[in-house]
């Protein structure tokens, strides 16, 4: 199901209002034939693919299939090789702020000195610039962020000391503090605890609650359908994309995952027929 | 062990083996032929390579027509820091007869020349000067000051060592070399009757000869001299900072009023003296530029080693309140000496 | 000797000694902050090759300005030849490491080794020519402080203060860079900007630092104070700080000792200063020492010891090591019959339903390194967070009480 600009189309907002989408000026994050490779390797072809306001999406495929160098085509991290990334109906330079990113954990250097509260204060750049002062007030709120994620008894904890769902905490405050209309997160939920796993999704539920809109590359199939409003199904096409109820069918998950996703684990995940 | 028919690869890779080793034999074939030496037409010159431009001027003086000398090291080379390059090489082992200074000037030299030695006539003209007449190095216990040549009658004795060497190399020429040998001595005497003379009129109380090195022991050991150089007898051993300070401390006790340049090291050392010196309230200048490793450039008078000695005598005369000619022993010094 | 010492320190040593101070001490203070960011974004390596890539450049500046009919001592000259070349050595490091198939530690160990053997080449060719005095070029292999002018300490002054400004402006920006060079893109930082800057002020430092500690070792006060640092605080803004401060420490020390005994070259002096000073931050700093590490060990050993004497009581086992009875009753835990004491009996308990707790952590994060590594060390509040642990409350049920 394709989002044409000028077909309006109902969605029904995860707290039961109807959300009319018609054109691209309100859609948070749009992409028009995105194709993006590195080296000669199409990671991402020709993707069209819009998402909604004040919703919670997903973006599911096998490994390889693109999904993180969606992400990252669509904050200008990796140069794309042909297509269009629109932002608030704006060209990417223009909306930047609006974005907020949370990029996979291991990327980052554990040994590198700071602690907690300094990482959630590198969200208030835009405010700070280059030379600012970080006051109280700012502080107060880099707190407020942590105590969100419930990390507010580490905020002194050099990052090195954490745990990975820990870890992961403080990257999704440093988001919150950035205080932004979009959230980009990237795999959020893999490799952590039981426990951080839900102060995540009910971190993200509340950013959603608040008009924003949250986009997430996830790799558990079967916590999707409790998890998300919506869903794009991605292997480096695309292959579907649209409400959960709609899209997510054992169909299309053969389509997406090819040969790879045996008929029984379809079952396990308890799919509505269709 | 090649299996069926050569393919592409292997062929080309045949051709340019022929290919190089038909080149080979072609550039053997040619060199094969180039004689060792360059032959001149007519009776041969001795080729002669020296070391300093000191001993080519001693060899040339010697020489006279019989030799043709070249010199490795021009005038304002360090012969402290100089490696030979592959053109050096090549002429001392095409020459007849090589002549250094030894003692350790020409310190990274050392090794290749005594390898030279087993091939060749090298010989070592300082060296042949007797020990006792040799300063002692003041950093190292069995090593000799070298810098012979700033006392023209320690001079002597090497310009004799030069004459020796050439009636070595060529022994039907010496009655030339004998007579040419006596002449040059003889100059060289009369420029050391001259410093001396000239010297005496130094008074007493600015006899104090501050340079960039430790060059002038010798000039210091026969004119009655304190020789106080910022760095050592080698220019390759650094100032210590330390070593400012202490040398402006003496500028100031002393109260000397000239310090000296030299052609063939760097003048930051001897301009931080002075800046030192002014910052206590102590005025100094530059009494001049003198000839210490090496001597004034090709075809001046500055250029031979008489002028060379001429040049310093004269000049450190004048700056350190003397009185001498205005232009030397000969008046062929250049204005502003 | 001493007395020459302290004359040093009080920069009484004289005019020049006190000169040579004040350059190498804020050559200190800007290579050490300069550093810092170097190290935190992994390029020690490239600034290494990018000091050595200034020695063509000073030989051909010279070669030009003798060519040109001066005598070849222009210092800015020289200095400016030096940043072009370490400028194209740098190009050359990027180019190859990104073009060719090369790791970037081939691309530096090929840029730093063919341009310093051209260096050296040149210096030798520029030795066989007459052009009257040396310029000193072998000087900028290892710095040559005797000679330093007041127009030197001028220049390298100037500079100093001008990179220290840029460090300063440039802090947040760098740091972010060096952390997480991804979310700084999302933020708008151009991460390729922001590391030519970096590059710039090294290169900066560098040219300084020619004359005072030469191309050889100039690495060295741009890599050690910051490593040095590190050992002091978890924080990037203070790392920075106390770097230079380290920085600017070694460089008076050093300074004033070369100049208290004869014969004492200033720049290797200097770089010994900072390597003791990076000894003493290594063993000493609180936590992260050395020092501190032994003392923990000690602690943890009484730990250990603590734990195992009060589960034993909390399971009414009895206790068999001695050293286990005596930290106990150290502590005041048990009497000397080996019965626990009321507060023995209530550390007990907590370390019961502690224990019980890191049981179920261990098994939910079977594969986390963290909480392999601390288990013993901390109770459990310190590690996990109240959610995390409210879960585990959950599963093991209300605490209880020990019997006496």
């Amino acid at each position: 199901m394709t989002i044409a600009e000028n077909t309006a189309l109902e969605l029904v907002a995860a707290n039961g209002r109807p959300v009319r989408h018609t054109d691209l000026a309100d859609a948070p994050l749009a992409v028009r034939e995105l194709t993006v490779s590195y080296g000669q390797k199409p990671a991402v072809f020709s993707l069209d693919a819009t998402f909604a306001p004040g919703r919670l999406a997903a973006i599911v495929g096998p490994n390889g299939a693109g999904k993180s160098t969606f992400l990252k085509a669509a904050l200008g991290m990796v140069p794309k090789l042909s297509g269009q990334v629109i932002v608030f109906g704006q060209p990417l330079a223009a909306a930047r702020h609006r974005i907020a990113y949370v990029p996979q954990r291991a990327s980052v250097d554990w040994d590198f000195p700071t602690p907690v509260i300094d990482v959630v204060l590198m969200g208030m750049y835009r405010q700070l610039g280059l030379l600012r002062r970080v006051s109280a007030k700012q502080r107060d709120a880099a707190l407020a962020c942590l105590a969100r994620v419930g990390m507010e008894d580490f905020s002194d904890r050099q990052i090195g000391q954490l745990s990975g769902g820990q870890q992961q905490r403080v990257f999704l405050a440093r988001a919150l503090a950035q205080d932004a209309d979009l959230y980009l997160l990237d795999e959020p939920f893999a490799g952590v605890d039981a426990a951080t796993e839900r102060a995540i999704i009910d971190v993200l539920k509340a950013i959603r609650d608040e008009g924003r809109t949250v986009v997430c590359v996830h790799h558990d199939l079967t916590t999707v359908a409790q998890y998300f409003d919506d869903v794009l199904l991605l292997n480096v096409h695309k292959i579907a994309e649209g409400p959960v109820g709609d899209v997510f069918t054992a169909e299309n998950l053969q389509k997406t995952y090819g040969g790879r996703l045996a008929a029984v684990h379809i079952d396990q995940l308890r799919l509505d027929p269709q | 062990m090649s299996t069926g028919r050569p393919n592409r690869k292997s062929r080309t890779a045949a051709f340019w083996r022929r290919a190089c080793t038909a080149l080979a034999a072609a550039v053997f074939a040619v060199t094969a032929q180039l004689p060792v030496t360059s032959a001149q037409a007519g009776p041969a010159k001795l080729h002669v390579v020296a070391t300093t431009s000191m001993i080519a001027d001693a060899a040339r003086q010697v020489g006279g027509e019989e030799v043709r000398v070249r010199e490795l090291m021009g005038p304002g080379i360090d012969p402290h820091a100089y490696r030979q390059t592959r053109t050096d090489i090549a002429a001392m082992t095409r020459a007849d007869l090589v002549l250094w200074h030894g003692l350790y000037l020409e310190a990274q030299l050392e090794e290749f020349m005594h390898k030279l030695a087993q091939r060749r006539s090298v010989v070592a003209v300082a060296e042949s000067l007797p020990k006792d007449r040799l300063l002692r190095h003041d950093d190292y216990a069995n090593q000799y000051d070298p810098h012979v040549w700033m006392d023209p009658q320690m001079w002597t004795g090497v310009v004799a060592a030069v004459r020796d060497a050439l009636i070595a190399a060529r022994p039907n020429a010496r009655a030339t070399f004998e007579a040419n040998a006596a002449r040059h001595i003889a100059e060289v005497e009369a420029l050391a009757a001259y410093a001396a003379d000239t010297l005496r009129s130094v008074p007493e109380q600015t006899r104090y000869l501050v340079t960039a090195h430790d060059a002038f022991n010798y000039f210091g050991r026969a004119y009655g001299f304190e020789v106080i150089g910022i760095q050592g007898i080698s220019t390759e051993s650094e100032a210590g900072l330390n070593r400012i300070a202490e040398l402006v401390s003496l500028l100031v006790e002393k109260n000397v009023g000239a310090v000296f340049v030299e052609s063939s090291v760097s003048d930051r050392n001897v301009r931080a003296l002075i800046e030192g010196a002014a910052a206590r309230g102590h005025k100094v200048s530059i009494g001049g530029e003198l000839f210490s490793d090496a001597m004034g450039a090709d075809g001046t008078y500055e250029g031979s080693y008489v002028g060379m000695l001429d040049h310093n005598v004269t000049t450190i005369t004048h700056a350190l309140g003397g009185t001498a000619p205005a232009r030397g022993m000969n008046s062929r010094l250049s204005a502003g000496s | 000797m001493f007395e020459t010492l302290l004359d040093a320190f009080l920069f009484r040593a004289g005019y020049n000694a006190a000169l040579v101070t004040v350059g190498t001490t804020l050559l200190g203070i800007a290579a050490g902050s300069t550093g810092t960011f170097i190290f935190l974004r992994k390029r020690a390596l490239i600034s290494d090759a990018v000091a050595h890539a200034t020695l063509p450049g000073v030989g051909i500046a010279f070669m030009v300005l003798v060519a040109l009919g001066g005598d070849g001592r222009n210092l800015p000259a020289l200095l400016a030849g030096s940043a072009l070349s370490a400028w194209l050595g740098l190009l050359a490091v990027q180019w190859i490491s990104r073009r060719t198939r090369l790791a970037e530690d081939a691309a530096i160990g090929a840029v730093l080794s063919v341009f310093f053997g051209g260096g050296i080449v040149l210096l030798t060719v520029i030795q066989t020519m007459t052009t009257g005095r040396r310029a000193g070029l072998e000087e900028f292999l290892l710095g040559a402080t005797a000679g330093m002018l007041f127009h030197d300490a001028v220049f390298i002054a100037a500079a100093g203060l001008l990179v220290l400004t840029l460090v300063i402006a440039l802090r947040r920006a760098m740091t972010l860079v060096a952390f997480d060079p991804g979310f700084a893109t999302s933020v708008g930082i151009s991460v390729a900007r922001t590391d030519l800057a970096m590059m710039a002020l090294t290169m900066a430092v560098t040219v300084v630092g020619l004359k005072l500690v030469g191309l050889i070792l100039i690495v060295a006060m741009l890599i050690i104070p910051p490593v040095a640092a590190r050992f002091w605080s978890d924080s990037t803004n203070s790392v920075v700080w106390i770097a230079g401060l380290i920085g600017g420490t070694s460089g008076f020390l050093g300074a004033a000792l070369s100049a208290s005994a004869p014969d004492l070259p200033t720049g290797p002096i200097i770089v010994l200063v900072c390597f003791a000073l990076f000894a003493v931050s290594i063993t000493f700093a609180p936590q992260r020492g050395l020092f501190a590490a032994m003392l923990r060990y000690r602690a943890f050993h009484r730990h250990v010891h603590r734990r195992q004497g009060l589960l034993a009581l909390a399971r009414g086992e009895e206790i068999l090591d001695p050293v286990t009875v005596s930290v106990l009753r150290k502590a005041g835990l048990v009497r000397r019959d080996g019965v626990a004491t009321e507060a023995g009996r209530a550390q007990a308990a907590r370390i019961l339903r502690d224990e019980r707790r890191w049981d179920i952590a261990r098994q939910i994060h079977r594969d986390e390194a963290v909480i392999n590594r601390q288990d013993i060390l901390r109770p459990i509040e310190d590690v996990l967070t109240r959610d995390e642990i409210a879960e585990i409350d959950r599963r093991i049920g209300p605490p209880e009480a020990v019997p006496s």
